[in-house]
């Protein structure tokens, strides 16, 4: 089927995205660039979970696990930079 | 007393929405249970709901209800962010792509004066997503902002006058 | 409407990609939030919209659509915090002058 490959083809290169992210993640310098990293890992899983679900063609399951992940990773976000402003420590 | 009970059929509105939304049964045992829960929760919630106004020197505090906003003006406003979001996404995109990279980061700060909160932050969001700036701290009413290039900051904050940005959630409010 | 919806698709994955170069590219760390504040939130946008205009108008485009909203308000916030956080950490933006 022609738009399941290309459904493939976006979700391949969606993960080679979120992969490259974890350079920035392991590379710092600074610990905020690390959560910025993650954060946007975060974003792009939302994008990949719904294209899993039609790929899987189970979109109504996985749509609600997407809207979870979303909501969550925005939560841990806002908690971590809470608990690190002004730590001191910038290149964690 | 007028003021709370909007906002607090507003709120239960709202989630009762989402309940039909996320629950996606139309049924009437289930509407029931959904409109119970919303008008419970909206009755527990509906006090943390009231901003007092942003601190200025000789006008007296303001309690302001979050969910009292011009909708019917915030509708034009948000498709004029949408365009302003897709040109910013451009201008990055041709900074991200280009090998010399021509960027002069700057921080400065502006003033806007507005007592609604709801207004500051839906400043602050915008100020995010247009071109080259984003905010970085909003203290009372002065916002530190970070902008990519010099043009960003002079289309945000002219030498002289008023950005376009502020002066359009200014009359979005009547502030 | 496929049409409409693969045009999406393909303009989401572009900007979600220089997103990402982006991130990888620019000198230091206010410059690189730019990059993931609003290519992320555009790109995402447009994806899942063109999604939903895939899916056709039924409770899943719905979810979609709530998506879409949650990530347009939740994003800058986002963004907004780390920045702030990182301004009061005492990190100062880089002005290409060198030090």
């Amino acid at each position: 089927m022609l738009q399941d490959k290309f459904f493939t083809v976006l979700l391949v290169g969606l993960v080679v995205i979120a992969f490259s992210m974890l350079f920035r993640v392991f590379k710092g310098p600074t610990v905020y660039d690390r959560l910025n990293g993650l954060g946007v890992i975060g974003t792009d899983a939302i994008l990949i979970l719904i294209l899993w679900g039609f790929l899987q063609k189970r979109v109504e399951m996985y749509v609600d696990i997407a809207l979870s992940y979303a909501i969550l990773g925005f939560i841990s976000l806002v908690v971590l930079a809470k608990f690190l402003q002004g730590k001191g420590d910038a290149d964690l | 007393m007028r003021e709370k009970l909007i906002q607090y059929s507003i709120l239960s509105s709202i989630l009762f929405l989402f309940w039909v939304i996320f629950s996606g049964k139309l049924d009437v045992k289930h509407l029931m249970i959904g409109a119970v829960t919303a008008l419970v929760i909206a009755w527990i919630c509906s006090s943390f709901l009231q901003v007092s106004s942003v601190t200025t020197p000789g006008i007296p505090v303001k309690e302001y209800a979050v969910f009292n906003l011009p909708y019917l003006k915030l509708f034009p406003y948000l498709g004029w962010l949408l365009w302003e979001l897709v040109k910013a996404n451009v201008d990055v995109a041709l900074l991200v792509l280009n090998p010399q990279m021509p960027i002069s980061p700057q921080i400065f700060t502006f003033k806007k004066t507005m007592s609604n909160p709801v207004a500051h932050m839906i400043l602050a969001n915008s100020i995010t997503l247009t071109p080259g700036t984003i905010t970085v701290d909003v203290q009372e009413d002065v916002y530190t902002i970070h902008a990519l290039t010099e043009s960003a900051a002079l289309s945000l904050a002219p030498l002289a006058g008023e950005g376009d940005m502020p002066a359009r959630v200014g009359r979005l409010f009547n502030e | 409407m496929r049409i409409l919806a693969i045009f999406f698709l393909m303009g989401g994955f572009f900007f979600t990609t220089v997103a990402a170069l982006g991130v990888i590219r620019f000198p230091d760390f206010y410059t690189r939030l730019h990059a993931a504040g609003k290519g992320d939130t555009l790109g995402i946008a447009l994806s899942i919209t063109g999604l939903a205009l895939y899916h056709g108008f039924n409770l899943v485009s719905l979810k979609l659509m709530f998506i879409v909203f949650f990530i347009f308000l939740a994003n800058p916030i986002g963004t907004h915090v780390l920045s702030g956080a990182a301004y009061k950490t005492g990190i100062r933006p880089w002005t290409g002058k060198g030090e």
